[in-house]
């Protein structure tokens, strides 16, 4: 028995070692880090300062602003690629040919890298080139200066994120409605339900956990939003696109204030559990229950 | 038997590691010394790959040529400088990055490396690679010697029969002239948050008469001259479009814009200018006093203090930065540093912009020179963004960009 569980350890050590070099003592050392005044090339002449990085973090407009677009940014990205994947998902689980080709060709964005997304879309909204504006311009409209204009930068980086993401929950969503058995589709048909009522009470709840699953990763992955804004806008116009991970980008890397972005990115932590706490608290409690049954 | 063969292994694997030694040390006197530059990419990069092969050559020596954006190699460069051994011999810096890579000791001093400041360097840009700015050791030599320039469409001017601008009363009028005639855009601003604004904004801003800050390190936007500064800006917006630095080049160059602020390697290639090109105006109105207006945004090259290679590594510097080879790298997109490079008869007489380049170098001005310039850069570009937005008026602008500056160099 001992030696079966000094087993066990041994193979669980190297999984071990590497969570604690790679998570837990970044972990660690970003929040002390957030309590002095280190910046990268002063060596390590830092010092304590309390919590004076966090106050000026909370009295910075620009950081809250920071906040407010992530925040805003989240929400709308998550419902609007949720709402869409399941909508895209629904429709091509209801096709009778051209489903391979469909699943395909749908999954392409999200395979490219943020980056190669980033620069495509900045050749193709350009306003004197791009192709976009050439379209726009056959139609009678524009041109539209997507990327400068205060009112449309921060809803274009959002259609950049959608197009790019939706394919993600539209695969999850797709793979999870495959998993539906059909005896209770049939079932419902023979019972007289209609479309919206099968759809209310069969699928749906068939697929709630992989839906909470998309928002929960989804949720994630906006709150990082950095590459497209870095890129497309630096956080312009007018403050219209800083999202958090820029903000922790500008002072923490660029600038190399580390306290100050070790700061700004516990904050962003803390704020990514507040919003995921919930969909975390239902997965692992699914889990717990499934492990009971 | 097995202690045996377990022995003949251990003295096999022995003399093979012996050997292996001996043989890279015999061959290790013969191996060329590497030399690793961390560089800013594009045709810096090509100009260096140009003349390189020579010092290689003559010095059994490999270069090794990184070419990095410019805020990748700010980041790695800073982060491998606290390293005891560090992976870059050469390093290229901004202008502005100076004072913090001087304060933060990243560069080698030249001068206890036997390289010394040469006259035949244009003056503004020698002064940039001395820490304390113009007065302290050299820590850096300029090795490309940007310089912001008016850029105009000559036949939308001529169209419209307008002189080139000498102040920037006449090129808002100008502006005025061309929106109006449907023609195309009358400037070009270069308004994305951050650097860009920054750099589009501060050449009137100077010929305004107005200085980032007094002598005291207090900020100085929210005066009489910023104000005027940025309400010509805004006016200038009205009378054009606001494009990044593609369209810029593409708008002007094609005629459907008429005027921009540029840097020369945005326009001129190979010698040849797709748009043609003057000093900036240098005054607000005819009957203010001239100011030096041409932002300078050389890029300058110092030896890593923490190199392995620090003399051989001052010799390239010395080599790249010398006379004859700004020459061959002019011909590969280089911009030259020295003044005998941009009078040379054969190089002016192929390069025409060379003499308006050199007479702006020389009239040149340079960002406030503090460690605290990017975070300066960040504050400003964000409230002038805002002013160009018009979620600010111009005061409330000015009047933040102040506090915030003035909060940074507390």
């Amino acid at each position: 028995m001992y030696s079966r569980r000094r087993f066990q350890w041994a193979m669980l050590a190297p999984v071990i070692l590497l969570l604690i070099g790679l998570t837990v003592f970044p972990f660690i050392y970003t929040v002390s880090s957030s309590f002095t005044d280190h910046y990268y090339l002063a060596g390590d002449s830092k010092q304590f300062i309390g919590i004076a990085n966090y106050k000026r973090l909370l009295q910075d407009q620009l950081f809250l602003q920071a906040i407010w677009n992530t925040v805003k940014f989240m929400l709308l990205a998550v419902s609007i690629e949720t709402a869409l994947g399941l909508a895209i998902a629904l429709l091509v689980e209801s096709m009778r040919r051209g489903k391979k080709v469909l699943r395909v060709s749908l999954l392409i964005p999200s395979l490219l890298p943020p980056v190669t997304v980033a620069l495509i879309w900045q050749m193709m909204l350009s306003n004197h080139n791009g192709i976009i504006n050439h379209l726009l311009g056959w139609f009678g409209a524009g041109p539209f200066n997507f990327l400068m204009d205060v009112n449309l930068a921060f809803r274009t980086i959002l259609f950049i994120d959608i197009w790019q993401w939706t394919p993600f929950a539209f695969l999850l969503l797709y793979a999870a409605l495959q998993a539906v058995p059909r005896s209770q589709y049939e079932a419902a048909r023979v019972d007289g339900a209609g479309k919206l009522n099968i759809f209310t009470h069969i699928t749906l709840p068939n697929i709630i956990p992989t839906l909470l699953l998309v928002i929960l990763l989804r949720t994630i992955d906006t709150f990082r939003l950095f590459d497209k804004v870095n890129i497309l806008t630096g956080g312009g116009p007018a403050n219209s696109t800083m999202t958090v991970t820029q903000y922790i980008y500008r002072h923490g890397v660029f600038n190399l204030q580390v306290g100050y972005g070790a700061a700004a990115s516990v904050i962003m932590v803390a704020l990514v559990l507040a919003f995921t706490v919930f969909y975390i608290k239902r997965s692992i409690g699914g889990s717990e229950q499934d492990g009971h049954r | 038997m097995k202690k045996r063969m377990v022995a003949l292994v251990s003295i096999v694997t022995a003399v093979s590691i012996m050997a292996g030694c001996q043989s890279s040390s015999s061959t290790s006197a013969n191996e060329p010394t590497k030399l690793v530059i961390a560089a800013r990419g594009g045709t810096h990069v090509t100009a260096m790959e140009a003349v390189k092969e020579t010092f290689e050559q003559e010095h059994n020596a490999q270069i090794e040529i990184l070419g990095l954006e410019a805020a990748d190699l700010k980041q790695k460069v800073s982060l491998d400088s606290t390293s005891k051994n560090g992976a870059y011999d050469l390093i290229m810096a901004d202008d502005p990055w100076m004072p913090e890579f001087g304060e933060a000791g990243i560069f080698a001093n030249l001068s206890e490396l036997g390289v010394e400041a040469d006259a035949d360097f244009e003056e503004s840009s020698l002064a940039l690679g001395k820490h304390p700015y113009e007065t302290g050791d050299l820590y850096a030599l300029p090795f490309a010697g940007n310089v912001q320039l008016f850029f105009y469409n000559k036949e939308l001017l001529d169209k419209h029969s307008l002189s080139v601008p000498q102040t920037w009363e006449e090129v808002v009028n100008a502006a005025n002239t061309i929106q109006a005639s449907g023609d195309g855009a009358g400037y070009v601003i270069r308004g994305q948050q951050g650097n860009p604004i920054v750099s589009d904004f501060l050449p009137i801003f100077w010929a305004h008469g107005g200085q980032v800050f007094d002598d005291n390190w207090n900020a100085q936007l929210d005066s009489e001259a910023g104000r005027k500064a940025l309400d010509t800006y805004i006016n200038l917006l009205a009378a054009g479009v606001n494009y990044e630095q593609t369209d810029i080049v593409s708008s002007v160059s094609e005629g459907r814009a008429a005027m921009a602020l540029g840097w020369p390697s945005w326009f001129i290639s190979e010698g040849k200018a797709s748009a043609n090109y003057a000093p900036i105006p240098s005054k607000a109105s005819a009957s203010d006093a001239e100011a030096s207006t041409g932002m300078i945004g050389n890029w300058m090259m110092g030896v890593a203090a923490n190199s392995e290679n620090k003399e051989l590594a001052a010799k390239f510097l010395t080599f790249i930065t010398s006379s004859e080879s700004q020459k061959v790298m002019a011909q590969h997109g280089g911009v030259p540093t020295r003044k005998s490079v941009y009078l040379d008869s054969e190089l002016s007489a192929k390069f025409e912009h060379f003499p308006v380049q050199l007479e702006a170098l020389q009239n040149s001005v340079a960002r406030p020179r503090t460690t605290k310039w990017s975070l300066v850069e960040e504050a400003l570009g964000a409230e002038l963004s805002a002013a160009i937005a018009g979620t600010k008026s111009i005061e409330d602008a000015l009047a933040s960009a102040n506090h915030a500056i003035n909060q940074i160099m507390q």
